[in-house]
């Protein structure tokens, strides 16, 4: 119903054009109870400039900092997984008690 | 994924048909799927659960795969009839959902661009303004002038042409004189009904940002009853 994905990847693609590094995350999969659907998005640079959202707020700060990781790496993309029991997942708290999955991918030129 | 994926498909979007974004999360790989195009090497073996998952406009990963598909849903279809104060404060609202506006007023002092940036706008009775748009059952009516002569014509369009969404403004009294003379023109009770008015749901507030409101919340929660049955 929202129109933010637009939106992400018309600033994605400005953000690009003025010479930044771009890093798009999807929310792939969800189990339990999750505030984001799958196929919710976010965009990352390597300043850690961000729009959009792949949760509530419970994951946001660990998928921005693997964004900026990922643009330091050599690798182009990477799956993510947070769970309850995951140590990760205590410290930035997911605190619905869901499982999901992120898949980040640089935007390559 | 790759700058020409991405560049094509904000161009793409703008097109307004469906389509979806496939990627294979295995090797980082994507592209954009359209129904009856042929698929690359990445995706071909999946031909049949990706076009699954896209007749059912459904999101994910496709089971015991690595393959990752994510509609993009062809945009409902708004038209506003009334280039009021309302009117601005609605599309100020609606911006943020995935609807395409047009608003129709044969007053030309109303649909002014100071009044309405960047939103397409035909300055004619409605009769003639809708012959040039090919309406379906994905459109959005919300009539906003309560004058017969320019809501009555919109409002027999929408009926006729089973919009899933008609709202008309004006009073419970304005409303019962509009429904006698659409019953006149040959409408049955069932067809009369289905139009939303008094428009909005009950907020109590009387002003514009408020019945604004109001119209956009009615609007979106049908919005979604229908996409939900045609996600299922």
């Amino acid at each position: 119903m929202s129109k933010s994905f637009e939106i992400i990847l018309e600033e994605a693609n400005s953000w690009i054009e003025s010479s930044q590094k771009v890093v798009l995350a999807t929310v792939i999969q969800t189990w339990g109870s999750s505030p984001c659907q799958v196929g919710s998005r976010m965009i990352v640079n390597e300043k850690g400039d961000f729009l959009g959202s792949v949760s509530g707020g419970c994951v946001e700060a660990n998928v921005i900092n693997e964004c900026m990781e990922l643009i330091k790496s050599k690798n182009s993309f990477k799956k993510i997984e947070f769970t309850i029991l995951d140590e990760n997942a205590w410290s930035v708290g997911l605190a619905c008690g869901g499982k999901m999955a992120v898949f980040i991918e640089e935007i390559n030129l | 994924m790759k700058i020409e994926i991405l560049k094509e498909i904000i161009k793409k979007k703008s097109s307004k048909e469906q389509f979806a974004i496939l990627t294979n999360l295995s090797n980082g790989n994507s592209e954009i799927f359209e129904f009856g195009k042929p698929l690359s090497k990445d995706f071909e073996n999946y031909k049949n659960e990706i076009e699954n998952y896209y007749n059912l406009k459904k999101n994910g990963t496709i089971n015991g795969t690595q393959i990752f598909i994510l509609n993009y849903i062809k945009p409902i279809e708004v038209i506003i009839v009334g280039a009021v104060h309302i009117a601005q404060y609605l599309i100020d609202l609606i911006k943020n959902f995935n609807f395409v506006i047009t608003i129709i007023d044969p007053r030309e002092y109303f649909t002014t661009e100071q009044r309405f940036q960047n939103i397409k706008i035909i300055n004619e009775w409605p009769n003639k303004a809708l012959e040039k748009i090919q309406t379906n059952s994905n459109f959005a009516l919300i009539t906003l002038t309560h004058d017969p002569k320019i809501d009555d014509p919109a409002l027999n369009h929408a009926l006729k042409n089973k919009f899933f969404y008609i709202g008309a403004l004006g009073s419970k009294k304005t409303h019962e004189n509009r429904c006698k003379r659409l019953k006149e023109a040959g409408f049955n009770d069932k067809e009369i009904n289905s139009i939303h008015g008094p428009i909005g749901i009950k907020l109590g507030g009387k002003s514009a940002p408020e019945i604004a409101l109001s119209i956009v919340a009615q609007l979106v929660s049908k919005t979604n009853k229908i996409s939900l049955k045609s996600s299922n």
